[in-house]
């Protein structure tokens, strides 16, 4: 039985969270299907969103987790969430307008088996593992098809794989310009696993604040938003690439200057320091 | 209680009965494989099994040193088992993919060598770094002697620490555990990109030069996700930090064996119904 290091209580209960990850990721997946809906690409940017609070939710359950010392470091868990996570992502697409549920169980069911093994197989006998671990891989899954729905509008196989090239004014399909064959997917991966394992890495200690490492969860999401807004730009309208870019950099800024009061907040003290002048002949 | 003395104790005991349960899921799995893809798949699925046990047992080789290897108080190299396994084993699937159209043979060796040629170089920094940055000497404190050259380790220790640095056998142990980790990642992209390669032009009414990218891309990301996956539940077996093969933590592997073939066999499995018509 393992020790739990940090007690740190106070803020929202982990379930209100879990709860409102969930729903809200999931609400946010199907509303990029507008998309379909309506004919358009504009809606691209409810992807972005959907990734957001999907990455809050699991940045806190990384923090239920590892506050029991598990002895690999944070990066690990975010690590085996996304690891677990792509398997997931990637089968489900296959399931059209299913696909956010098919990947949530999917997820589940993987993550599920993954803290069976660690906790018996393996013999790590924390309580809180085979939870977490089911959770992290559906975050996983989860926020990658919201960068999925980010970058090309949807969430279908048939979306990720195709995309269209303008040559001499002719547009041809081709399965090289998409988010799979393109390898998209892989700098979505990485924008992801940094955005969930970073926040509780840099707040965790005697100081932790839950509303803190939260805060900076969303900063380094719409981070990873505005690359990936970035990256939209070659599968999706420019206007609608524009849209996300231009949500992802307003929030980043919002939330930035809020994390930034927050340190204030936490800090012991502190002064604006000027850098250090320059000195002439020196 | 302080977060020093709350240093996770799953020990290295075995359980029996979570075995015997391993070992069932994962005939089960390999059943399920059989039963929908009896050709190509199961194939797949064996070699990605092979691949997952190959990862794992390779990263109880890596000296994984962790925070206080960062502060000269314990040997390997100072980061965690996560961010070294990804390294040595993207840099395996880079060089192994390179070779994918030369045989299984060639690419699994080519990935082995990317591996292992990543690890010998980061190990060798690393002892740059700690022998003449922080002037700190090679010794290990888990044994008395270092099992290969011989030399003794203990008046190099300094008190208070578990030993520092990186002594030749962790050397050794991170170049083989990079070439396995290598290897084993090769050797799960191979099998998925022939069968992604063979059945995605049927599957998605293409001509098969133009389904490449999706195969070549699909099947980099399923092991870039399973590589991971096994790399982080090796890292539990471990708990953290280990010294390399001459560890006490070493004799743990039965388990990440297990669990590493439980694990890719039902990631796997995933992977493989991605192609299965249903």
């Amino acid at each position: 039985m393992s020790v739990k290091v940090e007690v740190i209580e106070g803020g929202t209960p982990h379930n209100t969270i879990l709860i409102t990850g969930l729903l809200g990721t999931i609400v946010c997946l199907y509303l990029t299907y507008l998309n379909v809906l309506t004919n358009t690409e504009v809606f691209a940017f409810f992807g972005g969103l959907a990734a957001i609070i999907a990455l809050i939710w699991g940045s806190h359950t990384i923090k239920v987790l590892c506050s029991y010392g598990i002895g690999t470091g944070v990066p690990s868990a975010g690590m085996i969430a996304f690891g677990s996570g792509v398997i997931a992502m990637l089968f489900a697409t296959k399931f059209d307008i299913l696909a956010p549920i098919v990947a949530l169980v999917l997820a589940a069911v993987i993550g599920f088996i993954l803290g069976y093994i660690s906790n018996n197989i393996l013999n790590m006998k924390i309580p809180a593992m085979v939870q977490a671990l089911t959770e992290m891989a559906a975050v996983g899954a989860l926020s990658l098809m919201g960068f999925a729905a980010l970058i090309t509008g949807g969430f279908t196989f048939e979306g990720l794989t195709t995309g269209t090239v303008s040559m001499l004014g002719m547009t041809i399909s081709s399965n090289q310009i998409s988010f799979i064959g393109g390898g998209l997917i892989a700098v979505a991966f990485l924008l992801g696993a940094i955005a969930i394992q970073h926040p509780f890495n840099a707040t965790l200690g005697p100081g932790w604040r839950q509303d803190r490492m939260l805060m900076l969860t969303a900063e380094c999401g719409f981070l990873s938003m505005i690359v990936a807004a970035v990256m939209s730009f070659a599968l999706i309208s420019a206007g609608s690439a524009m849209l996300s870019l231009i949500i992802a950099i307003a929030g980043w800024a919002y939330t930035y200057n809020q994390y930034i009061d927050l340190s204030k907040r936490d800090a012991a003290a502190w002064l604006d320091a000027k850098p250090i002048p320059e000195m002439e002949g020196h | 209680m302080s977060a020093v003395a709350a240093k996770p104790q799953a020990g290295g005991a075995m359980n029996p009965a979570a075995m015997a349960v391993g070992v069932v899921m994962l005939i089960i799995l390999v059943g399920i494989g059989y039963a929908i893809s009896p050709g190509l798949g199961l194939t797949a699925l064996i070699g990605i099994i092979i691949g997952g046990v190959l990862i794992g047992f390779g990263t109880h080789f890596v000296p994984v040193g962790g925070a206080p290897a960062a502060m000269g108080q314990a040997p390997g190299i100072a980061t965690g088992v996560a961010m070294l396994a990804a390294g040595a084993g993207l840099a395996g699937l880079f060089g192994g993919a390179w070779a994918a159209e030369q045989g299984l043979v060639v690419a699994t060796v080519t990935g082995g060598v990317g591996g292992g040629l990543l690890m010998a170089i980061t190990c060798m920094m690393v002892n740059f770094v700690y022998v003449f940055g922080m002037g700190i000497p090679s010794a290990s404190g888990k044994v008395a002697k270092d099992p290969i050259t011989g030399d003794t380790q203990a008046e190099f220790k300094s008190q208070g620490t578990e030993g520092h640095g990186l002594p030749f056998i962790s050397f050794v142990g991170g170049v083989i555990g990079g070439f396995l980790g290598g290897a084993g990642v090769t050797l799960i992209y191979v099998q998925l990109l022939e069968l992604y390669e063979a059945s995605l032009p049927a599957m998605m009414g293409l001509p098969p030069a133009q389904v490449v990218p999706i195969a070549v891309a699909a099947a980099g990301m399923f092991a870039v996700g399973l590589f991971l996956v096994n790399a982080v539940l090796t890292a539990y077996n471990i708990t953290g930090t280990i010294e390399g093969p001459h560890d006490p933590k070493f004799k743990r592997w039965p388990r990440a064996i297990v669990a590493s073939a439980v694990a890719s066999a039902m990631c796997g499995l995933v992977a493989i119904l991605i192609v299965v018509p249903m």
